[in-house]
């Protein structure tokens, strides 16, 4: 009896394959609820402590992270390893500009994130023609060489002891944000992630992302321009994520590249999507939301031990649902099996 | 000259030490159909990847439509009009059918924009090919014919002016392959040249206008079907005395 | 002056030659592991970190020489390697490589934090008597414990390759890579060939731990380095090939001793990154492999 075995499926966002009239009302509940979830978001606010604002900061920060990656990662399936770089380069731009030229912030927001995927641009045209592990180590290749390199530029970059963004006094170009301030800031970043998430998903670009991602040689075949979409898919990404790291450089004021270039941040990244279930826009949201409330609460009660927890976590977490929740949770549904057991055995040798 | 559709100029492949294929030069007029046959290994599946861009040559040049297209990558190809199917299918298995056929109406030269639209002309394609009533389920839920019928409606989504089949009859019954030489003839009859690389010897000879003989990476010789098929060299080559002999004694096997 | 000059580059070569061969046994598992099964294992700089750290336990407790320690360190890591593969990585190998690369990126995160735990973050190394003398060979000082532990590397390098080539053990770890359907129908049992393949790999690493720990000083931070310059190493010979590791190491090692003599010191890590990729784009195959039909495991 023919059929491929569930392994090889790699189940994704339904595109607008029903007919015209239920396909509005599915499309639109998805926009509705996230507004829903923003304007939820906005008035937390108020509720939260300083302490609990800034944890609920960094998971608005990690979701941007997370959906930025899962452009590249998820969609196209070109696993990135070192998306930290456009990270550390969109923090180090902003840093370097507001420090050493007196630049204002805001226009540096922006510009980070051009830099960022201008790089992303740059180094795609090469990189993006190695498939699997060749891909997943050049990017990291790339990661850690950048970050020896900005080790090295010492004037420019403070090296290894950092720089520091002048925040208050006569030297300070913008106001400090501060707790409430980017709080917000990070949400918005969140949103907007999630926004481009959801554009690319369901429009023609995405479908190219995911015809490469299933086949790359059939979806040459049938006139997508894989290099284009490819390079596009990861400046995209990599503009994302240098906004977030622009932001998280004038958050942390004092910045180090041992810090805005850690690798741990990247994994985190992969993790977050993969564990949420890549390729989809929940997701990566989910995951986010969901390790860094474990990696806070591992952190405030298991100080000592809370990395080796967590990589506990990763393995079992990894083991149960590799294709991560929301692929569960659809493929359980329109097959009806529900066996965690069974999940397991899906990529078993 | 009549003009050709597909021509190629001392076309040929080296990998290393290995010539895979040599000097191949001929042409394909719109509205013909060309065979192309030899034994395993005889460099058939390289050409098509050269012409269809998945391989660059090392010498020689591939016009489609009188134009220097040699090297160009495969969505060139594709929007220069020429199609082909896989020899190993190759779904897009995370998509439907009908999504999987949408793929070249939206990204082919017909360059559609909208998800409908393409959705529509998928199912119109679908149709032609006889598997529309498959339009929703997953490529892997398919069986080898109706699968090797989605790779011709992938390739027919990009409204080809040429379509290189490779080895689309291979392991069909004989009741699966008449349906797909009638589309072959349909296709012909619209106007399209058509490039069948088969093994199957019935499908060939029900087909072709010409044939083709590939041994070693060049070709051995080319011309109507029933001359090539009875040529010496060629049952020497790759059809073997007994084939020769059945058909001699009558009926085409 | 220029005496001077010659003589500290010489030193630096015979350093870096010496490294590089310790650099090549750590990495050699590394490679085999990736050519055999594609697997990109992350937590082998741990491993490798482990075995030091099972030949500094023997070494301080019952006083036994590192270099008859790393046999203790060898068998160890093996069944550890053989229980992880068999139990857990087989568990995921056939779906996308990333789930793999989280699966030993966790694995790296429990095995440092468990090292971090047990025997806490300082620095150790493995005491011996001889380790520290030198050798002189004219002007230049060769190091006895480098000496040896690069002897060890190049006769363990050798060894694998007769095992790989010459036994049925080895015939059936290189079948299984190239092509594993088809060593499954011809009864190898690819479960068990890759434990196997992930043992030896991680037991090469505990004996290139226990040599780095006598020559040296380590911590469970060190894990995450060894991990990168076995990438390096590994794309570098070309994945699977032992003897392209052995090159591999000695051209990093080599590499790592002159810029070192003439760069400031952190641009040498930049260089290597700079190779890593330079390679990857130019011919992943690596320096040594083959373009075209390439196997996955060769010698």
């Amino acid at each position: 009896m023919p059929g491929v075995t569930a392994a090889e499926t790699e189940r994704d966002e339904p595109s607008a394959a029903a007919p015209p009239g239920e396909s509005r009302w599915r499309r639109y509940v998805p926009w509705g609820l996230g507004i829903l979830l923003l304007l939820a978001m906005l008035g937390l606010q108020s509720q939260l402590y300083v302490g609990q604002e800034r944890t609920v900061s960094a998971i608005f920060m990690f979701v941007a992270l997370a959906q930025g990656w899962n452009l590249i990662g998820g969609f196209t399936g070109y696993a990135c390893f070192g998306q930290v770089v456009f990270f550390g380069l969109g923090g180090y731009t902003t840093a370097v500009a507001m420090t050493h030229w007196g630049m204002n912030f805001w226009p540096m927001l922006l510009i980070s994130g051009v830099v960022a995927a201008l790089f992303g641009a740059l180094i795609g045209l090469p990189l993006l023609r190695l498939k699997g592990h060749y891909f997943a180590i050049a990017t990291l290749g790339v990661a850690e060489g950048m970050r020896e390199v900005v080790t090295n530029l010492t004037d420019l970059t403070g090296g290894g002891s950092g720089i520091t963004i002048p925040t208050v006094g006569e030297e300070a170009t913008t106001t400090y944000l501060g707790n409430d301030g980017f709080y917000l800031l990070f949400l918005g970043l969140a949103a907007f992630s999630v926004l481009v998430g959801g554009l690319v998903s369901r429009n023609k670009f995405g479908f190219a992302l995911r015809a490469i991602n299933q086949d790359e040689e059939a979806a040459g075949s049938m006139g997508i321009n894989t290099t284009r979409a490819k390079v596009a898919a990861f400046s995209l990404s990599g503009f994302v994520t240098g906004l977030v790291g622009a932001t998280y450089a004038f958050q942390q004021a004092v910045i180090f590249p041992e810090r805005l270039f850690d690798v741990d941040i990247t994994v985190l990244m992969v993790v977050m999507v993969v564990i949420g279930g890549s390729g989809t826009v929940l997701g990566p949201l989910l995951g986010a939301v969901v390790l860094q409330f474990l990696s806070e609460y591992l952190r405030q009660n298991f100080t000592s031990a809370h990395t080796f927890i967590l990589g506990a976590i990763i393995i079992v977490a990894v083991v149960l649902l590799p294709q991560g929740a929301v692929n569960y949770v659809r493929e359980a549904r329109r097959t009806g099996n529900y066996s965690l057991l069974a999940n397991v055995r899906r990529y078993r040798l | 000259m009549s003009a050709a559709l597909l021509e190629t100029r001392g076309l040929g492949r080296r990998f290393g030490g290995l010539q895979a294929v040599s000097d191949v030069s001929f042409s394909v007029p719109a509205g013909q159909v060309l065979g192309v046959i030899g034994p395993n290994g005889a460099g058939k599946s390289t050409f098509i990847n050269l012409v269809t861009g998945h391989i660059k040559p090392t010498t020689g040049k591939v016009l489609i439509d009188g134009k220097d297209m040699t090297g160009a990558r495969p969505w060139a190809i594709a929007h220069a009009g020429v199609a082909r199917t896989f020899q190993i299918v190759k779904p897009f298995r995370g998509m439907t059918v009908r999504e999987n056929v949408a793929v070249g109406v939206l990204y082919g030269p017909s360059d559609q924009n909208r998800m409908s639209t393409a959705l529509t002309r998928a199912d119109e394609v679908l149709e032609e090919v006889g598997i529309a009533h498959l339009g929703a389920r997953p490529p892997g839920e398919l069986s080898v014919a109706d699968a090797r019928r989605l790779e011709f409606a992938k390739a027919l989504s990009l409204n080809p002016k040429l379509l290189l089949l490779d080895e689309v009859m291979a392991g069909l019954r004989h009741s699966e392959i008449e349906p797909s030489l009638e589309l072959i003839r349909s296709l012909k009859e619209r106007g399209l040249a058509v490039i069948v690389v088969e093994h199957v010897m019935k499908a060939i000879l029900a087909v072709s206008d010409q044939v083709l003989v590939f041994h070693q990476g060049e070709v051995l010789t080319s011309g109507d079907s029933r001359t090539v098929l009875s040529d010496p060299r060629v049952i020497e080559a790759y059809l073997g005395q007994r084939y020769a002999k059945r058909r001699e004694g009558g009926g085409d096997a | 002056m220029a005496r001077d000059q010659v003589n500290s580059f010489l030193q630096a070569t015979v350093y870096g030659l010496l490294q590089g061969g310790l650099l090549a046994l750590i990495a050699v598992g590394f490679s085999l592991v990736w050519g055999v099964m594609n697997v990109v294992n992350l937590a082998h700089g741990a491993f490798v970190i482990l075995g030091a750290y099972v030949g500094w336990e023997l070494n301080t407790k019952l006083g036994w020489d590192p270099f008859l320690a790393m046999f203790v360190a060898a068998a160890v890591l093996f069944v550890l390697g053989y229980v992880l593969q068999r139990w857990l990585i087989n568990l995921v190998i056939n779906g996308p490589i990333f789930i793999t690369l989280l699966l030993t990126f966790g694995l790296d995160l429990l095995i440092v934090q468990g090292m971090n735990i047990a025997f806490s973050g300082n620095y150790r190394s493995i005491h011996t008597s001889y380790a520290s003398t030198g050798l002189d060979l004219g002007s230049i000082r060769v190091p006895v414990g480098r000496l040896l532990a690069f002897g060890v590397a190049v006769l363990l390098t050798i060894a694998l390759v007769l095992l790989v080539t010459r036994t049925r053990i080895g015939t059936s770890i290189m079948a299984t890579g190239m092509d594993r359907g088809a060593a499954r129908l011809m009864g190898i049992r690819a479960r068990h060939v890759y434990a196997l393949t992930f043992g030896i790999a991680a037991a090469l690493a505990a004996v290139a731990g226990t040599m780095v720990g006598t020559v040296g000083t380590f911590n469970p931070a060190s894990a995450g380095a060894y991990t990168l310059l076995s990438f390096v190493i590994a794309v570098l010979g070309g994945l699977g090939n032992m003897y392209g590791a052995l090159v591999g190491g000695l051209v990093i090692g080599l590499v790592e001793a002159w810029a070192g003599l003439y760069l400031p010191g952190t641009w040498v890590n930049a260089l290597a990154f700079l190779v890593l990729v330079l390679v990857l784009i130019v011919r992943p195959s690596g320096l040594v492999g083959r373009a075209y039909y390439a196997a996955r495991v060769e010698v």
